[in-house]
């Protein structure tokens, strides 16, 4: 009844009118979701660093080289200086060395274990921050802010006491053992950047459920960051994302070692 | 438009269009923001560099590498100068090991996370603590000295504090290294679930690792559990 109704009164002007008002749906939306906010960052970066007035300037290729090679050692000082703060902790803490491709647990100031990193993904905000900007965002250490994970940090299974011995004879036979899930953990840190550590293996091996929560908890936390950029004019109006995949054992070892909220230091 | 009704109808369509774009916009703004950073870049030199020449940055080089020689060696002095042991809960693996190298990795058993209640609010956790722990003595030939939980499991009347009934030979191996807060180091009988979190929240070890560790690690050695 109502499609007949269209179909009746379409006409070419009604079509122009049509795709018009789309194509203005759709640039109004790519500008106030992604050029707006993304334009915002910039400039917000630009000022924080006092980098106005540098654009344009173009160096000799050596001190290009010489200036690069500064930042690069500045950042490992940095990194080493953090890793020297933690280590007054009591803390199991997470350092992501993208530059040896791996993530290491420590516990004041001492290597407790170590995964390789088989893949390492940036979006492209992080991707574009040049090497020196990436040093005020990267190394840290910086506190997990909010954090959300396809496995429970303590696998906890409850037990009621045996009624009598022949009960307690048959829970001695076989342990109860935990339910091993996927790993997937995300880590928004308190400097804006989203650490996902993801298991390398493509194939679930626990249970579909424990996967979509996760799956449907992680579209939800991007979702309320964008609605909070509704709300809220100082909500971070970008989000830098680094993920990283290791073997899902690996995976389960890192995420249940680290206490709530911990410290996550990056090295590039 | 020939008439009103169906002018209604292509602006409700219209209007619904446009709107769902909006919206599903809105849900996949990460992508669009991907998208937007193409037309976006920065600067790229630091800014307070630019002014600086070669050899003032030979210089700012020296300098750095010197305080990063200096904040390695405080690093490497933070490590264990005798033999160590990293526990690993959640794989129940060990290494025993230097600084200069591992003597030795096996299997273990730690926590099983088991919560067991007994009602009339008695619960007990079921964990291996995490973090630094010194060994504070080492036994050979333990004896069990079972808590009231391990009656509880059984489903056994509870025995009052220093009963003999409490005391167990041989359930602990040959070696024990204790950490404090009732936490042990020690063998077990139930060598088939090594690799398992099946303890109480002591660490088990089979027979050989656990010689190896015993003889290794001193009184003040340090155990560290993740």
């Amino acid at each position: 009844m109502f499609l007949s109704k269209i179909k009746g009164s379409i006409t070419t002007k009604g079509v122009v009118l049509f795709v018009s008002i789309q194509l203005v749906a759709i640039i109004v939306a790519f500008t106030l979701f992604g050029i707006i906010p993304v334009g915002s960052e910039v400039k917000k970066i630009t000022t924080e660093f006092g980098l106005e007035g540098v654009r344009g300037n173009k160096l000799p290729a050596e001190k290009a080289v010489l200036l690069e090679r500064v930042r690069d050692r500045e950042h490992y000082e940095s990194v080493l200086n953090s890793a020297l703060s933690l280590s007054k902790t009591d803390s199991i803490s997470l350092l992501i060395d993208l530059n040896d491709s791996l993530a290491i647990l420590s516990l004041k100031g001492v290597s407790l274990f170590q995964s390789k990193i088989s893949e390492i993904e940036f979006n492209r905000g992080l991707k574009k921050l040049p090497v020196y900007l990436r040093d005020s965002l990267y190394s840290g250490p910086f506190p997990v802010k909010k954090e959300l994970a396809s496995i429970e940090k303590f696998p906890i299974v409850i037990k009621k006491a045996p009624k009598d011995t022949t009960e307690a004879s048959a829970d001695d036979a076989a342990p109860i053992l935990p339910i091993q899930n996927d790993v997937f953990v995300l880590f928004f840190l308190d400097n804006n950047l989203v650490i996902e550590i993801n298991q390398q293996e493509h194939d679930l091996a626990g249970s579909k459920k424990a996967y979509k929560d996760f799956k449907a908890n992680y579209s939800r936390f991007f979702r309320d960051h964008n609605f909070a950029l509704i709300k809220d004019k100082n909500a971070p109006s970008y989000l830098y994302r680094l993920k990283i995949s290791i073997p899902r054992e690996e995976a389960r070892s890192i995420y249940r070692a680290l206490p709530i909220k911990p410290y996550v230091l990056v090295r590039y | 438009m020939k008439n009103n009704p169906s002018k209604l109808a292509f602006t409700l369509v219209t209007v619904f269009t446009a709107v769902a774009i909006i919206l599903f916009s809105f849900r996949k703004s990460e992508n669009l923001k991907e998208l937007s950073y193409l037309f976006y870049s920065y600067p790229p030199v630091p800014g307070n560099y630019v002014s600086k020449d070669s050899l003032e940055l030979e210089k700012l080089l020296k300098n750095t590498e010197r305080r990063i020689t200096t904040s390695l060696r405080r690093l490497e002095n933070l490590l264990p100068y005798g033999p160590y042991l990293i526990i690993n809960t959640t794989q129940n693996k060990f290494v025993l090991r230097t600084r200069k190298g591992i003597i030795r990795e096996g299997i273990c058993s730690t926590g099983s996370y088991i919560l067991l209640d007994a009602g009339d609010g008695k619960q007990w956790m079921f964990k291996t603590p995490k973090g630094m722990f010194p060994i504070l003595g080492k036994i050979v030939d333990p004896i069990w000295n079972k808590p009231d939980w391990a009656f509880v499991e059984e489903s056994l009347p509870i025995p009052p504090r220093n009963h003999p009934d409490r005391l167990e030979y041989g359930t602990l191996g040959e070696y024990a290294l204790t950490l404090g807060d009732g936490y042990l180091i020690h063998g077990t009988l139930y060598q088939r679930f090594l690799g398992l979190p099946v303890t109480h929240g002591c660490v088990r070890l089979g027979d050989d690792d656990l010689e190896m560790v015993f003889k290794n690690l001193n009184v003040g050695s340090r155990v560290y559990i993740f």
